[in-house]
């Protein structure tokens, strides 16, 4: 009787769907590989399911379709990329204390997921950009931190006000400039190019300069 | 809450009708025991997906052939 018992949910677990956390780490990675590479365009969830060796019907299981696939995984991407932005930051920091802190955590996040990177620049600038960052509900605390630490920059006399746009592309500009040069490997005229630290400290103070008042 | 896999059903159809009024869409959509379901049009084999607690591949089958269209479990 026991004996039967057992064979009988042993066969139930067999046949059970269980979720298979390294399957889907590979279908995310491999997604990313694709999209990167082919753009959107060429991406297909058939050309997926192969890439990874699982069935087609096993991928639809976890996502509905190739928007649904794009959308989770940028998600996915945009939350790490949250939470390693402020990692160890405070808004109640100084000034250029925070936007140092800023400058190393964006820049350690490109340097360590430059794929994850790459794959969120190509869906931002799509229509799935504003779906994505409307499901994630940490966004809306990152975007309070972000703006409560300008507020405090401005409160304290520690910057010029500025035009927000303005204030942002001086603030990150020649960060995201000087690290897409870093991952590319090269810089003008295809000189090898490799971001130090003194090469974004040397940026960092031009930065602070340019936004003191 | 977390989708129990076991509810999800996955089939390769020839459903390419995008008209959001169809028939099977309409039948799909009034269904009382089809928790949740889309259909890939983009897709080659046009996925159909049913989320359904109760109701067995079978009986989605008969109810998008009754129809019409193809369609057969993708495993």
């Amino acid at each position: 009787m026991f004996i039967h018992l057992l064979f009988y949910l042993c066969k139930k677990n067999i046949e059970m769907r269980v979720r298979d956390v390294d399957k889907e780490k590979l279908v995310i990675a491999t997604a990313i590989d694709q999209i990167v590479e082919e753009g959107f365009q060429g991406f297909s969830m058939n050309k997926l399911a192969k890439a990874c060796s699982i069935s087609v019907g096993t991928l639809y299981i976890y996502y509905k379709d190739k928007d649904d696939l794009i959308q989770k995984i940028g998600a996915i991407i945009a939350l790490k990329f949250f939470t390693g932005t402020i990692k160890n930051f405070s808004p109640t920091m100084t000034f250029e204390e925070g936007l140092w802190k800023q400058w190393e955590n964006r820049a350690d996040f490109t340097m360590k997921y430059p794929k994850e990177v790459a794959f969120f620049e190509i869906v931002k600038h799509s229509p799935h950009g504003e779906a994505i960052l409307d499901s994630i509900k940490e966004f809306s605390d990152f975007r309070q931190i972000m703006k409560e630490f300008i507020e405090n920059g401005l409160r304290n006399k520690e910057i010029v006000p500025l035009t927000f746009e303005v204030f942002w592309s001086i603030a990150y500009g020649p960060l995201y400039t000087l690290l897409n040069l870093h991952t590319e490997g090269k810089s003008m005229g295809g000189k090898p190019f490799t971001l130090t630290k003194e090469m974004m400290q040397e940026a960092f103070k031009a930065t602070i300069k340019a936004l003191k008042p | 809450m977390e989708t129990n896999l076991d509810t999800i059903h996955i089939f390769k159809t020839n459903i390419g009708d995008q008209d959001p009024n169809c028939p099977v869409r309409q039948k799909l959509n009034a269904h009382s025991d089809i928790q949740q379901w889309s259909i890939d049009c983009d897709d080659v084999d046009c996925v159909l997906r049913v989320v359904s607690e109760t109701l067995m591949p079978e009986t989605i089958i008969d109810m998008i052939t009754e129809f019409g269209h193809e369609c057969q479990e993708l495993d």
